[in-house]
């Protein structure tokens, strides 16, 4: 029999669930009343409510009002899927991820912000996974890794990160590419850092001349490149020396008890992979999709 | 009108008879009478029960020799399913008790009967998600108004006799992190808050504003680099940029005021500490870090920085320097002085003189401090332990765990210390408690990988964490300790009956002997009290009344700690205590 590593990966995050009492069975083997109950609450109300970070450019963010970016795209695909509308609610990130999914996906905010029925975006972690025993982590869906790029005339993209001292580098304050920037050149480029609220933000820089130099993400970074087609903006190719994060997987995350709607959601977002409708629609967003780690096939 | 002027005649026919009758005009308690509040024992006109906020009442009908025999007048409910941490102090005027409640709610109850009169809720964005519960800790009242701040960040003006919106500004843009929990502190004719949001890369700020209109008259940004405003013009950048931050990063600096201020009429300053630097870890922004952690004398009229005192430069602990700073008078080696005391988070008791600043003492007031042996009296710096500074970030691996004590909740937090003008002792709320702090290479924030930290608080005691402690200013020697299980989280009352009182989560309002730390009177309140107590005479009696309702900052944090107060449960009531009639 064939084991890919998703499966092994997947069968780990439930089985942290123990206390449950629920065993990553097939489908078809699961008892009935609570594979039923919270996947025929969203068909019956005919909304499945999702929760994306409001300021999270490409991936959610509020455009005058309305949601938008890759992750809401997928909202309104899964959502269609199971033939129901979404409803996105856009909520302010907490200082990590612990606090959003509290106040998200499995208690709700204090002050009457509704638990959503699914969260996007979500790390998919073995570590995390284990921590957080009231959230069943599902259906990694991307690759998200840390990259650089530079202005039009910011000089060569490919040189070591240390080598643009002098020059105004972009970051978002208190990230790892803040902490990565900060460390270069025996820590003597912290004057030459301009700090901005987040990731997306620090790679426009590099469009009107603030910055020449940036450490984001490899989706802020394409599509800030796709936004501003003239801009000039050149991607680092090569690997950034020595960057601490090697990258991460991001799936979705339901309420522990509510993986019957999480298994369905999965199975949703397995099909959009096998189609290329996931690569669509982070193509139309100037994004490449990359497939999860933890959703490769292992040799 | 026939009600108030019926009202006026009564307190003109009182104040010949007592000195206590309370301040009591048709429009209200002028910016005069708040000032005087202290002397004025028939009301409770401001957070502190009085500008210097010493939390001393000359009252003394209640006393040592007759606690014992204290029982509830009467019991008001803030209702409804809003209940969490009630760290409210009520304020008294014209047979009303005005209080503040979770969820940015405003009451006003009889203060006879305890019937309510009104409440206002403030309409919360749904999308706000508090870092810390959803309290508030007082309001303030001046004229026809009683005045408070809300989660959202704006400051609400309400008709005191009928809880109608005078007017509503805005301090600060929750979207962007702002939040407001403290109570205003009135001075003259303007209301002066600070802000909330220490955890989101914001810029701490003072605000003056018109108290009939709300509008802004003086803002004082609290980090070197920023700019101050007056009457809607610059008034210059607070510090000299980049002194003592590098780049641009005192944009983002924290230092937010969230506990407010307290204010000197003899020097016209208020005095506002400041939270700690942002971000969190402190390799991340060399430098001294001006002015987080500090405590600010600002001139009041013009929001202009007379003097700083930074108690934990360079933080890298999360020591915020919130800490109330309480001016109070008394002679050093035989010299009068004009002095102010704080009780920091980081553990230290400092005494300076609140003229210029100038450190005068610093002392130990918590069990332990890992992080610092002491204070230079000379630098006023202290004398950091290098080894027991948690470490940088961005190794691969959990890196070394370093213990430190106090843990990031402080040695003290939120909750004010009194300061008795009879024994010339402050009463510190304290806790002892520690904590194991490390690298967490594999953290998330926004869905992307993250440098956090990892932390674990721990008591360093097996018999208490909270410890209400009575220090003498003079010496920095402790007279008496009370030691509680679980950590203390309210406000302290003093009185010139020889009394403290204080709450603790346990449910309990306790009352001591203020010389010599014997607990004379308890009584249970069915929650948490973590809320200020205060006194007041009525009608010839002495009252005193405490909020009632568990929560703050303490219930979000596990581990052993919790054990101390995992069976108390929620609740949101004021208590009103005096002597039975004889």
């Amino acid at each position: 029999m064939r084991a890919t590593r998703r499966s092994l990966l997947k069968g780990l995050a439930r089985a942290g669930f123990g206390a449950a009492g629920v065993l990553a069975l097939p489908a078809a083997l699961r008892p009935l009343p609570l594979q039923a109950a919270p996947l025929e609450k969203v068909k019956e109300l005919g909304v499945l409510r999702v929760g994306l970070y409001t300021d999270n450019r490409p991936w959610s963010w509020d455009d005058g009002g309305k949601p938008a970016g890759i992750d809401a795209d997928l909202a309104r695909a899964l959502a269609s899927q199971l033939g129901v509308r979404a409803d996105i609610a856009l909520f302010l990130a907490d200082d990590d991820i612990a606090g959003d999914l509290r106040n998200v996906v499995w208690r709700g905010g204090l002050l009457g912000f509704q638990p959503c029925d699914v969260m996007l975006h979500v790390p998919f972690d073995k570590i995390l996974i284990k921590e957080e025993d009231n959230v069943a982590f599902l259906a990694p869906y991307h690759r998200e890794t840390f990259g650089a790029a530079c202005s039009a005339d910011g000089g060569n993209c490919e040189a070591h990160p240390a080598s643009f001292k002098g020059h105004p580098v972009a970051v978002e304050t208190a990230s790892i590419p803040d902490l990565y920037m900060l460390g270069q050149a025996g820590g003597s480029m912290t004057r030459d850092l301009i700090h901005v609220p987040t990731g997306y933000e620090a790679v426009a820089a590099l469009t009107d001349g603030r910055a020449d130099f940036t450490v984001a993400t490899t989706a802020q970074i394409e599509a800030v490149v796709a936004d501003h087609p003239d801009s000039g903006i050149k991607v680092r190719k090569s690997a950034l020396p020595l960057m601490m994060s090697p990258g991460w997987d991001i799936g979705i995350a339901v309420k522990d008890n509510a993986r019957t709607l999480g298994f369905a959601l999965e199975e949703a977002i397995g099909a959009m992979i096998a189609d290329g409708r996931m690569k669509a629609l982070f193509a139309h967003h100037g994004v490449q999709w990359h497939p999860a780690l933890a959703a490769q096939p292992s040799t | 009108m026939k009600r108030r002027f019926s009202t006026i005649i009564g307190s003109m026919a009182l104040a010949s008879a007592a000195l206590s009758a309370p301040v009591v005009a048709a429009d209200g308690p002028s910016g005069a009478d708040i000032a005087n509040d202290a002397q004025t024992p028939g009301d409770v006109l401001s957070y502190g029960m009085g500008p210097w906020q010493q939390r001393f009442s000359s009252l003394d009908k209640l006393n040592t020799t007759n606690v014992t025999k204290l029982v509830p007048v009467f019991a008001a409910s803030l209702g409804g399913e809003k209940q969490r941490g009630q760290e409210s102090q009520p304020l008294v005027y014209d047979g009303m008790i005005y209080v503040t409640g979770s969820y940015s709610r405003l009451f006003a109850f009889d203060a006879r009967t305890g019937e309510k009169k009104w409440e206002y809720n403030a309409r919360l964005p749904d999308a706000i998600m508090p870092c810390c519960d959803v309290v508030n800790r007082g309001a303030a009242i001046h004229g026809n108004k009683v005045i408070f701040a809300t989660l959202d960040a704006h400051l609400v003006a309400l008709d005191r006799h009928t809880g109608k919106v005078i007017w509503n500004k805005k301090t600060g843009d929750y979207q962007a992190g702002y939040s407001a929990t403290a109570a205003p502190l009135i001075v003259g004719n303007k209301v002066i808050v600070g802000n909330s949001g220490g955890e989101f890369g914001i810029v701490g700020e003072v605000q003056a504003r018109d108290v009939e209109t709300g509008e802004l008259i003086w803002s004082r940004p609290t980090v070197e680099g920023n700019m101050g405003t007056l009457n809607g013009k610059d008034n210059g950048i607070s510090g000299k940029t980049n002194a003592t931050w590098t780049g641009d990063l005192y944009k983002t600096g924290g230092g937010a005021t969230w506990l407010g201020g307290t204010y000197d009429p003899g020097t016209n300053m208020v005095y506002f500490g400041t939270g700690n630097p942002g971000p969190w870890n402190s390799h991340l922004r060399p430098g001294d870090n001006l002015y987080t952690a500090s405590t600010l004398g600002i001139d009041a009229d013009t929001g202009v920085i007379k003097w700083h005192y930074q108690t934990t430069p360079h933080d890298g602990w999360d020591f915020d320097g919130v800490n109330e700073f309480v001016p109070f008078d008394a002679s050093i080696n035989g010299k009068p002085m004009k002095l102010g005391a704080k009780a920091d988070r980081n553990g230290y008791f400092y005494v300076l003189d609140r003229t210029n600043g100038k450190l005068v003492s610093a002392n130990k007031f918590v069990m332990q401090t890992t992080w610092a042996n002491g204070i230079n009296l000379k630098t006023g710096r202290p004398n950091y332990v290098d080894d027991n500074r948690p470490g940088a970030p961005g190794t691969a691996d959990k890196g070394k765990v370093v213990f430190a004590s106090p843990s990031f909740l402080g040695g003290k937090n939120w909750m004010p210390m009194a300061y008795s003008q009879d024994t010339g002792l402050f009463y510190v709320p304290s806790n002892d408690w520690g904590m194991d702090i490390w690298n967490e290479p594999i953290a998330y924030k926004k869905g992307a990988a993250f440098l956090g930290a990892g932390f674990t608080i721990k008591p360093i005691a097996e018999d208490h964490i909270g410890a209400l402690r009575a220090m003498d200013p003079k010496t920095g020697k402790i007279v008496w300790e009370y030691k509680n299980k679980a950590p203390l989280w309210g406000g302290v009352l003093t009185t010139h009956g020889n009394l403290v009182f204080t709450g603790t989560p346990e449910g309990f309002l306790k009352a001591f002997d203020a010389k010599s730390g014997q607990e004379l009177w308890k009584f249970q309140t069915g929650s948490g009290v973590v809320g200020s107590p205060i006194t007041w005479e009525q009608d010839g009696e002495q009252y005193v009344a405490v909020m009632s309702g568990w929560g703050g900052a303490v219930p979000l944090w596990g581990g052993e700690v919790a054990k101390t107060f995992k069976e108390i449960s929620q609740g949101g009531m004021l208590w009103v205590f005096k002597l039975p009639k004889q």
